[in-house]
């Protein structure tokens, strides 16, 4: 689904509320060892034929506004209709390589300016219509539709221009300009059947909580506030899926989350605390009846100075403040060190990543050495360091709810106070600081970004995203511009990412951001499931592969939960 | 007496307005634009300026935000009298829709625990103040003072860490309201099911009242206790038990039904923790999640419900009055 294309998404770092697309997406594979696909549960070999049957009962932070693919905007909605609804294409999380779904084939013009579809002819919905190239259009143009509230996708068809319908089982897309990323986009909406939706009011369609699709589950029923149910799809064409149902049960808690995956009432539970991950989730009872499973989460954590700044326009002075923050232990105390230091704007195991690269290491006397030879001095004995007049005191900003962001702007002030420099702690409801980093005002915050497996740095680092985009820290390069320009352009995956590195060690030299870490994912999952895997792609677990043998199925296919 | 509640139902229209328009300029002047938040959402794009303030100008438009305040107020309440709170900007679903789904949940949850705070609170009082400083007074002091100060979050939490499986004690179901199974259980079996439920979500909205409520009960009837009618009917010789509930009792309670008409409101909007712990979907989630994501017609939807009901408390507040004190006259 096209929401995930963009490469870098504002991640809400607390209230499980509000938006968190952890987006992994296109990333080509083209050497075998560049890119670890999947990590395997302990699930034991033994476990002879996949067998179909048994429930999964997965675990929703929050509830998904509704599950119309096209107006919806959170993750949940993903979770939930990944299953219902399919695109013309997609990666494969085995390969990761892009491979037809609803499409035959695929071919591309030399100017890479249009991109034609040929369907597959035995496509039906859930509802037993044929799936047709007018659906296709249908869809397309209602994400290009003004009335349609769907304004966060269509910035990103803005240079798909329009769509011709071939024939029955053809359609053409064209573009205004070459993209290596309009591929995944063109083919990589899901398909909504234009029978169901034509009629009546868009956005507020009864079938947005009643979704009709192409995919291997079908929808059976959505109580509010509690759960969600899916089941498979037993005419779907594709791969065999081997879980019943697949039932989504809100749980905001995350205590509450925990303890009913204990009590054996959630099957999967996502998003542990580090706190839970160490504390509450050992002893015998517990490893007999679960898997652990972490992996490394899509994104990082970031500190991002306002280059706009006096303080922070000379980069020996971000490179200073890099230096006074001691990311080692702030990881180890504040997170039980479950997450990895990074250097870098891209995902931490991905083909661009620059392994080569070492972080800037703890080092407050360099950061004196660095901080005095940018003029930074106590000329007039405060204990506050000054230049040209200005104090160095600032105002670290922070969205309130972030216990992180609080511990970490903590510990921030104290160490700065060592070396002369006054920071202040301000925060914000999540709105009102969303607002405040967009508008600008700012001198310092902290945030972290979703980052595909291999995405684009356009939106995040070019200057022409300085004033309005998200390049929110003021970042401007020209050297960084023409590789982010070239780099929309360049079609050959390898020569693309030579570059996408050498962005990396701009950024690393510059320091815009103190790049924090990647954050650990972690997760349990209930011990009767075998084929148990993390994807390094996009929601990273696949459930409808996981099976359970006969003799140890809990749920019936029509029986409800004892 | 009819007169009377006529009277205070006309009142309660200018007073819901002001209540509304205060609400609406509130929120709409608080920093955040739901419409930009729209388009936010999903990143900020591979755009260039012109693009995206047009799809904000646009969003504006679809969700009637292209409009000044004022006009914006005015069409409002124009969708107001037909009971049209218009659509939620989240789901497009209507407002009522969304309250009505919510509103007998926490209605459920809110009037079983102000009647068990009553049951238990009055009592509490009263002996406490007829065992004046005794050690069973203490004591009840001492457990109150702990009771309320215990955060709810922190209740619940152990509530459910001891009380719902996993390590320890298995006692009490923790999701929702009813079990997966309800649907197939008979009349009986589904109200004991939906009791069962309900016992830790009630214990962590009661205590706090509870303890509050009781102290209250115990200072009004000190007070009443000290008054020269009760003396006079001790000295002609009245059974302590009818001083104490015929005369003291009905002229102390006059400021818990006072506290009454608080109670309702509060426990509609204060029960998001609790409602989150238990994943109970109450108006208190919606109302929280509203306001995060300025969405302005489910927020106005929510403030005018909890104002009404709140007028309606207070309405109801002041005809108990009458009924407990044949002095005050509602003429």
């Amino acid at each position: 689904m096209a929401s995930s294309r963009n490469s870098q998404i504002f991640k809400f770092l607390c209230i499980p509320a509000i938006i968190l697309i952890l987006a992994g997406l296109s990333c080509r594979r083209q050497d075998s060892d560049e890119v670890e696909t999947s990590v395997t549960l302990g699930a034991s070999e033994s476990a002879g034929e996949p067998v179909q049957g048994d429930w999964v009962i997965r675990r929703l932070q929050a509830e998904p506004k509704t599950l119309n693919s096209i107006t919806a905007r959170d993750m949940y909605e993903r979770i939930v209709n990944e299953y219902v609804y399919d695109s013309l294409i997609d990666r494969s999380k085995k390969t990761l390589e892009l491979q037809p779904v609803l499409a035959e084939s695929y071919t591309i013009s030399d100017d890479r300016l249009e991109y034609t579809f040929k369907l597959r002819r035995d496509i039906r919905f859930h509802d037993g219509a044929p799936m047709t190239a007018r659906d296709v259009e249908f869809t397309f143009k209602r994400i290009k539709d003004p009335t349609v509230d769907a304004a966060h996708l269509r910035h990103y068809y803005k240079d798909i221009e329009s769509i011709e319908v071939i024939d029955d089982y053809t359609v053409k897309f064209k573009c205004t300009e070459p993209y290596w990323l309009a591929l995944e986009w063109a083919g990589g909406f899901p398909v909504m059947p234009r029978h169901i939706f034509e009629k009546g009011d868009f956005n507020n369609h009864p079938n947005g909580r009643h979704p009709i699709g192409t995919g291997p589950y079908r929808f059976v029923k959505w109580d509010t506030g509690r759960e969600i149910v899916l089941e498979r799809n037993d005419d779907y064409w594709g791969e065999k899926s081997y879980p019943d149902r697949i039932v989504f049960k809100i749980v905001v808690d995350e205590t509450a989350a925990l303890q009913l995956f204990k009590r054996g009432e959630l099957d999967v539970c996502v998003r542990l605390t580090p706190e839970q991950w160490v504390r509450q989730t050992k002893g015998p009872r517990f490893e007999q009846n679960a898997y652990k499973l972490s992996y490394d989460e899509f994104g990082y954590y970031y500190i991002g100075w306002n280059m706009r700044r006096p303080y922070f326009a000379d980069k020996r002075v971000r490179r200073a403040m890099t230096h006074l923050i001691d990311r080692e232990g702030i990881l180890k105390n504040i997170r039980y060190g479950l997450g990895k230091i990074v250097t870098g704007n891209t995902y931490i195991n991905g083909p661009v990543y620059d392994h080569s690269i070492e972080p800037w290491p703890y080092d407050p006397s360099e950061a004196r050495r660095l901080l005095e030879e940018a003029g930074w001095v106590d000329h007039d004995g405060d204990g506050v360091r000054d230049k040209g007049g200005v104090p160095f005191s600032f105002e670290f900003l922070i969205s309130a709810h972030s216990v992180f962001a609080e511990q970490l702007a903590t510990i921030m002030q104290e160490d700065f106070k060592q070396v002369g420099i006054e920071m202040s702690i301000r925060q914000f409801e999540w709105a009102t600081f969303e607002q405040q980093v967009h508008d600008r005002k700012f001198d310092a915050t902290t945030l972290a970004w979703s980052v595909p497996v291999e995405g684009d740095p356009y939106q995040t680092w070019h200057s022409s995203q300085a004033e309005k985009g998200s390049n929110y820290v003021g970042f401007v390069n020209a050297e960084a511009d023409k590789i982010m320009e070239e780099g929309r352009r360049e079609f050959d995956a390898e020569t693309r990412r030579a570059m996408y590195r050498k962005l990396h060690a701009i950024l690393h030299e510059e320091q815009p951001y103190t790049f924090l870490f990647c954050p650990k994912e972690l997760i349990v999952v209930d011990r009767r499931f075998e084929n148990v895997k993390a994807y390094n792609y996009r929601l990273a677990l696949e459930p409808k592969e996981w099976y359970v043998p006969k003799e140890r199925q809990k749920y019936g296919r029509e029986t409800d939960a004892s | 007496m009819r007169a009377y509640i006529i009277r205070r139902l006309l009142l309660a229209i200018p007073t819901l307005l002001g209540i509304t328009a205060v609400t609406f300029l509130i929120i709409q002047l608080a920093p955040g634009n739901p419409a930009a938040m729209a388009s936010r959402l999903g990143g900020e794009g591979l755009t260039d300026d012109a693009m995206s303030r047009e799809i904000v100008e646009q969003t504006k438009k679809l969700y009637g935000l292209d409009k000044p305040i004022p006009v914006q107020y005015a069409l409002w309440l124009k969708r107001l009298v037909t009971f049209d709170f218009g659509t939620s900007y989240k789901d497009h679903r209507t407002v009522l829709e969304k309250i009505l789904e919510r509103l007998p949940v926490s209605l459920q949850l809110s009037l079983t625990s102000i009647f068990l705070v009553y049951l238990f609170a009055v009592p509490i009082g009263v002996y406490s103040s007829t065992h004046q400083y005794s050690l069973s007074d203490n004591a009840i002091t001492v457990f109150l003072f702990i009771l309320y100060s215990l955060p709810n979050f922190w209740v619940a939490t152990l509530l459910i860490m001891f009380l719902g499986g996993g390590d320890f004690l298995n006692v009490f179901p923790i999701y929702g309201l009813v079990s997966d199974n309800y649907e197939q259980l008979a009349f009986w079996g589904r109200v004991g099911d939906r009791l069962w439920h309900l016992v830790l979500p009630i214990t962590c909205l009661t205590y706090g009242g509870l303890a509050s409520i009781s102290r209250f009960g115990r200072v009004g009837m000190l007070e009443a206790i000290r008054q020269d009618y009760v003396r006079t009917a001790r000295a002609k010789g009245v059974s302590e038990k009818v001083v104490i509930f015929k005369h003291a009792f009905r002229n102390s309670i006059i400021p818990i039904v006072t506290l009454l008409a608080a109670l309702l409101p509060a426990m509609l909007g204060g029960s998001v923790i609790v409602e989150s712990i238990f994943s109970i979907p109450g108006m208190g989630q919606l109302a929280f999640e509203s306001i995060l994501a300025r969405d302005y017609p489910v927020i106005m939807g929510v403030t005018t419900i909890s104002a009404l009901l709140t007028l309606i408390g207070i309405l109801l507040a002041d005809i108990c009055y009458a009924l407990v004190d044949p002095r005050i006259s509602l003429e």
